[in-house]
């Protein structure tokens, strides 16, 4: 049977996996991977929500825009890693530390 | 026209304004400086006329007079001074003459000074000491007339010491500024006990004029005392004091001679319009309280000794300048002697026209040593065995200086036979009624006589006969007509001339222009401020500084001459005849006085030597000026004054410094010990060391955490939303 529990169960592992991507991994890349998981997760979430509680189209509007940004940002985030290649040549993220002082 | 500070002021602004701006540039710009100074007193001058104009020729009424006050600071109802502006008919002339000869003044020494290396500096201190006695002239109290009259005495201390590298004027100036400090002191005193005494008499003190006459008026003095004497006595005593020390009257007058030793043009207007001026001026304001004090006998006689001993000495000068330094102690003591013997308004007249005759006199002097030079040592020639016909190569100076000397000698016409002989006639008339003012009278008479003889031997000396310095003639320039050197003594020549202040040609009202009204304007206008009659006085308010003058001014109708003097025709017959008795013997004594400097100097048929060889004793006394700088120096300085400073030395050293500044030194050790460690403890390491650590800790805590990762950075917001979270949770 599939519950509102199971939705919700799946998209916190896939919001902690992006987080743990996030905060742990030192590549680049895979760091932007774990921000269009913890997005992911949060669009599972909309249509969860609006099956099990509303029961109608609401929620399911969410989801289209964030995988539109997502996109999109997937994009910026890729130039900006290109960018940082050039200048860097390393897409280790600690060298991005130009923000310091 | 109305009289506000808009239109008197500036007479003294001008000059002032002068100064300041002079200061400044005097460095960078010298001849404008000097052009501006000369113009700053022009722009005074016209004021001064103007207001002339307007109180001689007939606006106000003879006994009007400008008051305006403003309050200086007010210290409550213990202290409140007020200064204004106190012009009367006698402030009236003394400004235009004072504005008029140091304008000319100024522009002589344009052409005297102008190769000097101090040239702007000069004429700098010129301007600030023309605006001191005109602040004399103009100040209403005596508060500010001792203010301006202090600044006379620092200006001509700095401007006889001007060629301060050589010794003779610093000494010179010392020696000045020290002597009329001696009555400058006096002074101050007396018009502490002035104030004083007003304040004790009517609950609120004050320095001015007008408030003093009011309380002499009302009796005030009466039965007061200063010191266990009579107070009026005491107190005018202290004011003449002043009147000696600034006058150079007997015994201070040892400075004056000294003052020679700046230069020529700074003399003339020391001399003439300003410092000495100022000493008369003083006796004539405060003229009812030396009445009142039954001072007049006093101030006669030393009138009378200073003009006849300052005379005798004059007789045997050499120098140039010296006869003319002890004429000017002379003709100050005949101003003295002519306030003690209540001849006020010739007192007074004497002071202008002297003002007048002695700065052409100074100033032609001045032009005469300018042009001889000593072809070796390349110093000016001020000694008259030096001189001798100049006559011929200085026809204009010669000119000037002529008729200068013949109004000082009291040759009739002249503008000093006019002044002088009323205060004989009227010290010959008092002689009458009292006798002990003989005694002055016949000095007077006497000092007239030395006048003419001293005068025309200095003449003859100079410019008559044959050149003794052969040398010296002959680098003399002939004269040209020069604007700056020529123009100021033709003028004031033209006013050496008696009808100027008398409307008539003798003194006395003897002979007059042919169908002329006979306007004695001098004698009618001055008037004695008359301790019976102050009723001019009595309805004084004193007005705001700014606001219009709207009181009533009536037609001056005593416009002619009045021969009674006010008094009944019995009397007023015995005033004229003795007048005339006066007028006759100073004729033919200064006739006589001339024939003898001809017989000596041109005729030489007396011999001078005789007269040195029988009266050598008395030759001595008079080179060494009768003792009396021998007498200041050795004795009353270094007898009594020194002592008393190896007095005043040694406590200062074994008492005052010894217990007061060693033991002061012993209690500021100990303060300086808790100081330290307080110094050390509170302020080093707490404050100043412990600001910079705790800036290091924080410095290390922030450091840490700006790590520049962003992983930590999101680990960080993450941990603060979090936490946020849980406080609206608890919430």
């Amino acid at each position: 049977m599939m519950t509102l529990t199971s939705y919700l169960m799946i998209s916190t592992f896939l919001f902690l996996c992006g987080l743990v991507a996030v905060i742990a991994r030192k590549n680049l890349i895979a760091v932007l991977l774990g921000i269009e998981l913890i997005l992911n997760a949060s669009a599972l979430n909309f249509v969860a929500y609006t099956r099990f509680v509303n029961n109608n189209l609401d929620g399911h509007i969410f989801p289209l825009f964030i995988i539109i940004v997502a996109a999109a940002e997937a994009a910026v985030g890729l130039a900006i890693v290109i960018r940082f290649f050039q200048i860097r040549e390393s897409i280790h993220i600690d060298d991005a530390t130009q923000l310091q002082s | 026209m109305d009289y506000t500070i808009s239109n008197i002021a500036p007479i003294m602004l001008f000059p002032f304004l002068g100064f300041v701006i002079g200061c400044f540039l005097v460095s960078k710009w010298e001849k404008f400086t000097a052009a501006l100074c000369t113009l700053s007193i022009f722009g005074s001058f016209i004021y001064a006329a103007r207001i002339f104009k307007d109180f001689v020729f007939g606006v106000y009424s003879s006994d009007y007079y400008i008051h305006k006050t403003f309050t200086w600071f007010d210290l409550g109802p213990m202290f409140k001074l007020n200064l204004g502006i106190y012009l009367d008919n006698m402030g009236a002339v003394a400004l235009f003459m004072v504005t008029g000869a140091a304008f000319l003044i100024h522009l002589f020494s344009t052409y005297y000074m102008g190769h000097d290396k101090r040239y702007g500096r000069f004429m700098v201190y010129l301007n600030l000491f023309t605006m001191g006695m005109l602040g004399v002239v103009l100040s209403d109290n005596l508060f500010s007339f001792f203010m301006f009259w202090e600044l006379m005495g620092f200006c001509s201390y700095s401007l006889i010491g001007f060629y301060y590298e050589k010794e003779a004027p610093g000494n010179a100036s010392l020696k000045a500024f020290m002597t009329t400090r001696v009555g400058d002191v006096f002074f101050l005193l007396g018009i502490c006990s002035l104030w004083y005494a007003i304040k004790d008499h009517t609950g609120v003190g004050s320095f001015t004029f007008v408030d003093m006459y009011n309380f002499l008026a009302d009796g005030g003095y009466e039965g007061k005392t200063l010191l266990g004497m009579n107070w009026a006595a005491a107190t005018g005593f202290l004011f003449f004091m002043g009147t000696i020390g600034k006058s150079a009257q007997f015994p201070l007058q040892v400075w004056l001679p000294d003052a020679m030793q700046g230069p020529t043009p700074c003399s003339a207007l020391i001399h003439a319009a300003t410092m000495v001026a100022a000493g008369v001026l003083l006796s004539l304001r405060v003229f009812p309280l030396l009445e009142a004090g039954g001072l007049l006998p006093v101030i006669a006689y030393i009138g009378g000794i200073t003009a006849f001993g300052a005379a005798t000495i004059a007789l045997i000068q050499t120098d140039l300048k010296a006869v003319l330094a002890y004429s000017t102690i002379s003709q100050l003591g005949y101003m003295v002697l002519g306030i003690g013997v209540m001849a006020y308004n010739p007192s007074f007249m004497h002071l202008i026209t002297h003002a007048v005759f002695k700065a052409c006199l100074f100033l032609s002097a001045g032009s005469v040593i300018h042009s001889l030079h000593d072809h070796h040592t390349h110093a000016h020639v001020q000694e008259m065995p030096r001189m001798g016909g100049l006559r011929k190569k200085l026809p204009f100076t010669f000119f000037a200086m002529m008729c200068c000397t013949l109004a000082i000698a009291g040759v009739p016409l002249f503008s000093g036979f006019v002044s002088k002989d009323r205060i004989l006639g009227d010290a010959l008339l008092m002689a009458l009624d009292h006798p002990v003012y003989w005694g002055p009278a016949i000095l007077g008479f006497a000092a007239a006589f030395l006048t003419a003889f001293y005068m025309f031997r200095m003449m003859f000396l100079t410019f008559f006969g044959e050149p003794r310095d052969k040398d010296v003639y002959d680098h003399c320039e002939e004269e040209k007509l020069s604007f700056n050197r020529n123009v100021p003594l033709l003028i004031l020549t033209v006013f050496t001339l008696g009808f100027w202040y008398s409307g008539s040609f003798s003194g006395q009202g003897l002979v007059k222009f042919p169908g002329v009204e006979n306007k004695e304007w001098f004698q009618t206008l001055i008037e004695r401020p008359d301790l019976n009659n102050l009723s001019k006085f009595k309805d004084y308010t004193s007005e705001s500084f700014s606001s219009v003058d709207d009181r009533d001014r009536t037609k001056f109708t005593k416009s002619s001459y009045d021969p009674s003097y006010g008094l009944s025709e019995e009397k007023a017959h015995h005033v004229h005849y003795w007048h005339y008795v006066g007028a006759i013997i100073s004729i033919i004594i200064a006739f006589s006085g001339i024939f003898l400097a001809y017989l000596m100097y041109i005729k030489k048929s007396v011999n001078p030597g005789w007269w040195v060889n029988t009266f050598s004793k008395w030759y001595r006394a008079l080179q060494n000026l009768y003792y009396m700088d021998h007498f200041y120096i050795k004795v009353f300085i270094q007898k009594g004054l020194l002592k008393f400073n190896n007095f005043l030395a040694w406590i200062d050293m074994s008492i005052h410094d010894k217990y007061l500044i060693d033991g002061w030194e012993k209690v500021n050790r100990v303060f300086y010990r808790i100081s330290k460690r307080f110094d050390d403890i509170a302020i080093d390491t707490v404050g100043v060391d412990g600001v910079g650590a705790s800036v290091r800790f924080f410095n290390v805590i922030l450091r840490t955490i700006q790590s520049g990762k962003i992983q930590f950075y999101f680990i960080v917001i993450l941990l603060v939303l979090f936490s946020y979270m849980m406080t609206l949770n608890i919430g």
